[in-house]
């Protein structure tokens, strides 16, 4: 009978082995030495010295931490203790190359000498010199087969240097393998650090272009210095800058750990413009990039933490179970599949798990989900092994490497396997006990005493889960006796005593039984407690051993589901984006040119090459053009929205009141449903800015509706660029900033513009005389300069007459423009000036009095604004809003505007204030061919959009719609089935099969 | 047209302007707009009918009779009394020509703040929300500011009747219905306990968002369990039913206005409109009112359609709340909340639609109205949405939502339907009244063209 093992852990060191040596170790043995041999044979094993190298039957000899020897047929040396490992799996230890290790807590009261000016850059941290990590936390790591950890500093967003370690239990000094081997960086700000900025997502870029940027100035301003014979006074002193040096250089790698797949392109991004080794922990969603992924060779550390499957308990708690939840939880077990057959090499990381503990059966069930067991092994060994440059020691068991191994019980990979020890530098530490006894099997029982009655005891299952039942067979062997499953059963296997319980009806007793007895070797003395309080007992004897599989194996054990590749991963994502045709002619169709044709009945539109080639009469089209009759139909340009919001992982960077620096640009995101609805409703073009808590707030960016591209792709090429300002209420109303006036916001931009100007002087004083330090380059002051060169439209939210006038005022003052006024609820109080200065209004057709700046809104805005020859658009600042902009301007007709012009707040004229109207805007021969077919008169409340195509290409039809729809519900209800018939329900998409 | 909605019609409705970029072409046009803007008054509130009105060759919307090509409407002491193709006019009667034009019964918007809320962040301008979980006794009517800038442009909008509901906590007080006409709240209430409000408990909290005003007041870490917050209703219910018979049964029981307000609630009389959206909510809330034999009105009802056979089977109507808005899921289709609508009167669902894009913009009525014939419903239905559908729902019907003799004359006159906004509001009534048409937002334009004239003249010479 096979051994089985508890589950108990249990963390003593059984032996202990040999540390360092003694002529390599610096500190004095006080009292008696405490060596013992440090020399171990292991025999008799299956061993898996690598990634698909097995030797069954072998013999393994650790000598000194070492590993001396490893083969088939090798008698244990002679001195050697032997370790008889019959029956059991050794692996070569696990790297996690990513371990939190919990060692960097923040002192009390927060970092101090000169580090660096933003708590969050703690470059300067070093795992190394501060290695005082977590006892329990290494124990728990060791559990799961690791022996050797990268050591990640966690806290801030520069966060420090991490150094591969050992997990071994010895002292600090002998654990450290390679000191502070990269940095570590983060896109999530540590609240304990403290420091208000920054606050957001592209705030946090910001800081790490400038930071990266600074330490370049650091290196060559010391330089400066001292080669200057110290002619002057020193830069400022910095830890944090001066630990940068190495990774600005491309010295050291930069790990960074990405919190989504859009984190992963946005550090790729950051990686390549300035020139960075970067490595990345991924996040569990890189199958949603797979394609991008596919042929990139920098190191991706991933880990294991698999989503709980969407409650879909009740079928109103199954409603709200989102595509894009129900496909995590069903593909993102299969990721570290997906990228092993993308060619992509990757470390497996327990970074990231909510409980350690579902480390392994995770990566059993990323096994059982495709991921060969030699891809998942290499991943958690060669691989780390080479990146972290410890694979001339690590990774392998090899004659001549360190001897970490995982002892374990069972296929690791395929099996519900147990640990049973993990070694570390040729000491072992035991993880899991073997079990004392196995009561499983057939037992003949029989009482003896009066109440005489005898029966078969079936006990089966796991050791941890028994099961089994008693057959009250009045004759052994009988066909049909009496079966009664045991209701519970469970076994001590120290104390060799089983416990279970059964319904006590089949023998005439209506309440629980309860069993027990003692098991040694084959023979068993029993108890029962019968509901009638009677207590006989009996003895057994096992007449047949368990035969079943000693353990379950991992399969898996969701149905298979087709669910194709899309982008983005989600409910309305497409599995490419649209075709271009050669040439696409809409036929017969009132068109709205928004341009000098002006509107044309029964007209044709024809698109070549995502262009617009010609509007007018009976066109003709190229052979093989897409021909769309739009016979009652009307086309218009697609349409623009100047304000919006969504599709950016974060809106305000609110650290300071002044962040030009920052940029929307970096954080937008694809995975946002409202570009879908906006596509849908005739959107084609959208501004989407920065919030509104700054006077001067970060730098926006432009996007076309691309439904189904990356975020780079989304975006408007060639764009101007354009910033945020903001005045008014919003701005002020920050507690404890500067300003709190409008007064104020004025003169803190003021003071601003003042401060890029004497900043540019600075730069133009070094560059002629290259005396003193070198300059900085400062992002924010460069980006005000580009302000009042005019490279960075200002596009100011702001409601009032007076905040508007005296901004437009104080542009002048320094001989500049502002392109926009955003909101202007009332702009129409100073439309004569706007007009006079060459400001457009960005303005909202009938929304006001949802604050007291708003209170002095009126429908009549734009009407005013164009009358006065302002160029005037309308916006939406609202997702929802964006999606019906007609309507909006359908609203202006109301105010006596005529149909054309109102249709231009929302084209041509949105053009023209956002200076893009040379692509946009208007159906032109040479501008894109982005337009919208609508049902009837695109002003009309009884009007909606059926098809919007941009850059010619279809991105959305109601046609397409209805059949993304179709097969959205076909997924869920597949996705809801497989979640129901997946036993536990919890998250976990296999199962085990228990014997 | 009387003489005195000249000026606000023409000065403010001038469709003769091109494209305005071209100073000149604008210069001349305004030269010719008229000085006659100058002097601009803000809303007046006009006398009631003194004689009888007929209006003549209308296209006339009754909505419960059909249309009358070329009809005449006859209107009294503020009443409609005779309305047809052939209607005899009594000598001494004032008659308009409306030759040309459409006459629909005034809007309603079913769900709306006008009068109490003036400026949404601004807390001290609202009196939407009182304080604690139970306030049947808030009645919505004597909060009412009769000279809030939201009733002129309602008005503007064609919504001429409004359910001007309290929010906050389980029961949040007794809407009331206004006509939106008076120099005071008593002149303008015409229901004052119209419908007892029932912010049913959500038992997901972060599912659905809450609307403009309309907090719940139970928030935060603390809040009652969804459980326990059914049965504080139920409790509530419990004890103003014993309340109620306490005193029919001549017991000396202390006074307690809560109580005494909701008898005629638990009586019958006025309706419950019970706030819920999720299909776990409106279920939950049917069950609950059938347990206490109330009339109830689902009001939101996004997720009404997964509740659709119920609704039919028990005859529970639907006050939408979000025609106009984006799905509450992921999922489910772009125009899923403008189809509703229509999918609701295929299903057999009795419904109204609000204007609960905003609190604050019952002028937004038409419009969400009009979305549900884009995506499906019939022009038809949509307008009994916006009429007679929510009159009944809150007993109303005898008074407003259709055009019938006996009815009051609340009507509009315009170019075509009022759901669309390529048409026009020309003129509205109340009860007979003749609506000064100015609002806020004409006199701010009216002015700041004055301001652009001047300008324009400055540069000119």
């Amino acid at each position: 009978m096979r051994a089985t093992l508890c589950t108990i852990g249990f963390a003593a060191v059984m032996v202990t082995g040999a540390g360092a040596q003694q002529a390599s170790r610096t500190q004095p043995v006080q009292g008696m030495r405490d060596n013992g041999t440090g020399y171990h044979a292991l025999v008799g094993a299956r061993v898996v010295t690598g990634p698909g190298q097995v030797l069954d039957d072998a013999t393994i000899v650790i000598r000194d931490g070492l590993v001396q020897a490893v083969g088939r047929g090798m008698e244990a040396p002679a001195g050697a203790r032997v370790w008889d490992l019959d029956g059991l799996t050794v692996y070569p230890g696990f790297i996690d190359a990513h371990a939190d290790l919990e060692m960097d807590a923040v002192p009390e009261g927060g970092d101090i000498g000169p580090t660096h000016w933003n708590p969050q850059v703690r470059a300067w941290f070093s795992t190394t010199r501060n290695l005082a990590d977590d006892e329990d936390r290494r124990a728990a790591l060791r559990s799961q087969g690791f022996g050797t950890a990268l050591a990640v500093p966690k806290e801030g967003i520069f966060r420090g240097t991490a150094s591969v370690v050992n997990l071994g239990d010895e002292g600090v000094r002998e654990r450290v393998l390679r000191p502070d081997v990269a940095q570590a960086i983060g896109f999530q700000r540590s609240l304990e650090l403290g420091g208000s900025y920054p606050n957001s997502a592209m705030g946090t870029i910001a800081l790490m272009k400038q930071t990266l940027m600074d330490a370049d100035w650091y290196m060559r301003a010391w330089d400066a210095y001292e080669s200057s014979g110290r002619a002057f006074l020193p830069p400022e002193t910095s830890e944090a800058l001066a630990a940068l040096g190495d990774a600005v250089q491309g010295a050291q790698p930069v790990i960074f750990e990405t919190g989504g797949e859009e984190e992963y392109l946005r550090a790729n991004r950051l990686a390549s413009e300035f020139g960075l080794q970067a490595w990345y922990r991924g996040n569990g969603h890189e199958y949603r990039i797979i394609d991008v992924l596919r042929g990139r060779n920098e190191p991706l550390i991933v880990p294991l933490d698999f989503p709980d499957a969407p409650d879909v308990d009740d079928p109103e708690a199954a409603l709200n179970a989102s595509l894009a939840d129900l496909r995590d939880w069903y593909l993102a077990p299969t990721g570290p599949a997906q990228l092993a057959d993308a060619g992509v090499r990757f470390a497996i990381t327990t970074d990231g798990m909510s409980s350690l503990n579902d480390f392994l059966p995770n990566l059993r069930v990323a096994v059982a989900r495709g991921l060969s067991p030699e891809d998942a092994l290499a991943a958690l060994t060669t691989t780390p092994a080479e990146w972290l440059g410890v694979d001339r020691t690590h990774g392998m068991i090899e004659e001549g490497k360190v001897a970490n191994l995982v002892v374990t019980e069972g296929d690791l990979f395929t099996e519900e396997a147990t640990v049973r020890d993990v070694w570390v530098r040729g000491r072992v530490y035991g993880v899991t006990r073997p079990a004392q006894i196995d009561p499983r099997g057939t037992w003949r029982i029989a009482s003896t005493d009066e109440w005489g009655f005898e029966a078969i005891l079936t006990l089966e299952g796991t050791v941890n889960r028994l099961r089994g039942h008693i057959d009250l067979a009045v004759e052994p062997g009988a066909a049909e006796g009496v079966r009664i499953p045991l209701a519970s059963a469970s076994v001590v296997t120290e104390t060799g005593r089983i416990e279970a319980r059964f319904d006590g009806e089949e023998l005439g007793y209506e309440g629980t039984a309860l069993l027990s007895g003692s098991v040694r070797g084959d023979e068993f003395y029993g108890w029962t407690s019968l509901p009638n309080g009677a207590d006989p007992s009996f003895r057994g004897t096992r007449t047949e051993g368990f035969e079943g599989p000693a353990r379950g194996t991992v399969a898996m054990d969701v149905p298979e589901i087709d669910l194709p590749f899309i982008r983005p991963m989600m409910d309305y994502g497409r599995s490419s984006i649209p075709e271009q045709p050669a040439a696409v002619v809409v036929r017969n169709a009132t068109v709205w040119t928004q341009g000098p044709q002006g509107m044309l009945e029964g007209a044709d539109l024809l698109i070549r090459a995502g262009r617009v080639e010609a509007v007018g009469m009976d066109l003709d089209a190229p052979g093989g053009a897409v021909e769309i009759d739009a016979t009652d139909k009307h086309v218009t340009p697609g349409l623009i929205d100047p304000h919006i919001h969504s599709g950016v992982s974060a809106v305000n960077e609110s650290g300071f009141a002044i962040v030009p620096e920052v940029r929307m640009g970096d954080v937008v995101t694809h995975n946002n449903i409202w570009m879908y609805r906006q596509v849908a409703g005739g959107l084609t073009t959208a501004h989407i800015k920065h919030g509104s808590a700054n006077p001067i707030g970060g730098e926006n960016v432009f996007v076309k509706m691309r439904w189904g591209s990356l975020p780079e792709d989304l975006k408007l090429e060639n764009a101007p660029r354009t910033v945020k300002f903001a005045l008014g209420e919003n701005p002020k109303r920050r507690q404890g900033r500067y300003p709190d006036t409008r007064m104020g916001t004025q003169e803190i931009i003021r003071d601003h513009f003042m401060a890029a100007r004497d900043y540019e002087r600075e730069w133009q004083r070094w560059e002629e005389t290259g005396e003193g330090l070198p300059p900085r380059r400062d992002l924010r002051m460069e980006a005000i300069l580009d302000i009042l060169d005019q490279e960075l439209l200002i596009s100011s939210h702001g409601y009032r007459a007076d905040e508007f006038l005296a901004l437009v005022r104080l542009a002048e003052e320094f001989g500049f423009r502002v392109q926009t006024l955003q909101h202007g609820v009332e702009a129409y109080k100073i439309a004569p000036e706007l007009a006079a200065s060459g400001v457009a209004a960005v303005v909202w057709s009938d929304w006001g009095a949802f604050k007291m700046e708003a209170y002095d809104a009126t429908i009549y805005n734009a009407r005013i604004l164009i009358e006065a020859g302002v160029v005037t658009s309308l916006h939406s600042d609202n997702s929802e809003i964006a999606s019906r902009m007609n309507w909006e301007a359908g609203k202006l007709l109301r105010t006596g505007l005529t149909p054309e012009q109102a249709l231009s707040t929302v084209t041509n004229g949105s053009a023209r204030a956002m200076a893009i109207e040379d692509r946009v805007g208007s159906l032109e021969p040479g501008k894109d061919g982005d337009f919208v077919i609508w049902s009837g008169n695109p002003l009309s409340q009884f009007t909606r959009a059926e098809q919007t195509w941009i850059d010619g290409r279809r991105y959305f039809s109601l046609e397409e719609d209805a059949a993304m729809r179709d097969r959205i519900a076909q997924e869920r209800t597949q996705l809801i089935q497989a979640i129901l018939s997946a036993e536990g329900n919890g998250g976990r998409n296999v199962d085990t099969e228990r014997n | 047209m009387t003489r005195m909605q000249q000026p606000a019609i023409t000065g403010t409705r001038s469709r003769v302007l091109g494209m305005a970029g071209m100073a000149g072409v604008a210069v001349a046009v305004l030269w010719a707009m008229a000085p006659a803007t100058l002097g601009a008054q803000v809303r007046m509130t006009v006398p009631p009918q003194s004689e009888p009105v007929a209006l003549q060759g209308a296209t006339i919307h009754t909505v419960t009779s059909g249309v009358i090509e070329n009809g005449t409407i006859l209107l009294e002491n503020g009443l409609i009394t005779a309305i047809g193709a052939d209607v005899d006019i009594p000598a001494g009667t004032r008659v308009i020509d409306a030759t040309g034009k459409h006459i629909y019964p005034g809007l309603i918007d079913a769900y709306s703040t006008v009068g109490i809320a003036e400026i949404g962040a601004v807390g001290v301008s609202n009196d939407v929300n009182e304080l604690g979980d139970f306030n049947p006794n808030v009645r919505a009517d004597v909060a009412v500011n009769a000279e809030s800038r939201h009733i002129g442009t309602t008005r503007s909008a064609g919504v001429l009747t409004t359910l001007t509901t309290p929010g906050g906590g389980l029961v949040s007080g007794m809407s009331s219905a206004l006509a939106l006409e008076g120099w005071s709240w008593e002149e303008m209430s015409i229901q004052s306990a119209a419908a007892l409000n029932v912010n049913w408990p959500n038992p997901n909290p972060r599912r659905f968002r809450g609307f403009g005003g309309f907090r719940f007041g139970q928030q935060g870490a603390d809040r009652p369990s969804y459980e326990e917050q059914v049965q504080q209703l139920k409790d509530f219910f419990a004890e103003a039913r014993a309340y109620r018979d306490a005193v029919a049964a001549g017991e000396e029981v202390r006074s307690d206005s809560r109580y005494a307000a909701m008898i005629p609630v638990i009586d019958g009389v006025v309706p419950v409109v019970v706030a819920a959206d999720g299909a776990a909510q409106i279920n939950d809330a049917i069950t609950w009112a059938q347990e206490e034999d109330l009339r109830i009105v689902i009001r939101g009802g996004q997720d009404a359609i997964h509740v659709a056979d119920r609704l039919v089977a028990e005859d529970i109507p639907v006050i939408l709340t979000s025609t106009m808005a984006a799905p509450g899921r992921q999922y489910e289709g772009y125009d899923g909340a403008y189809t509703m609508p229509a999918r609701l009167h295929e299903a057999g669902v009795r419904f109204a639609i609000s204007g609960g894009s905003g609190s604050l913009y019952s002028n937004r009525l038409p419009f969400e109205a009009g979305v549900a014939v884009a995506f499906g419903l019939s022009e038809e239905e949509a307008l009994k949405a916006v009429t007679i559908n929510p009159a009944e729902f809150l007993g109303l019907d005898d008074r407003v939502g259709s055009l019938e003799p006996g009815k009051q004359a609340t009507f509009l006159i315009t170019t075509g339907t009022p759901l669309d906004m390529t048409t026009d509001i020309e003129q509205a009534y109340i009860q007979g009244r003749e609506l000064d048409m100015n609002d806020i937002q004409k006199h701010f334009f009216e002015k700041y063209m004055e301001k652009v004239r001047q300008y324009m003249r400055r540069v000119i010479m």
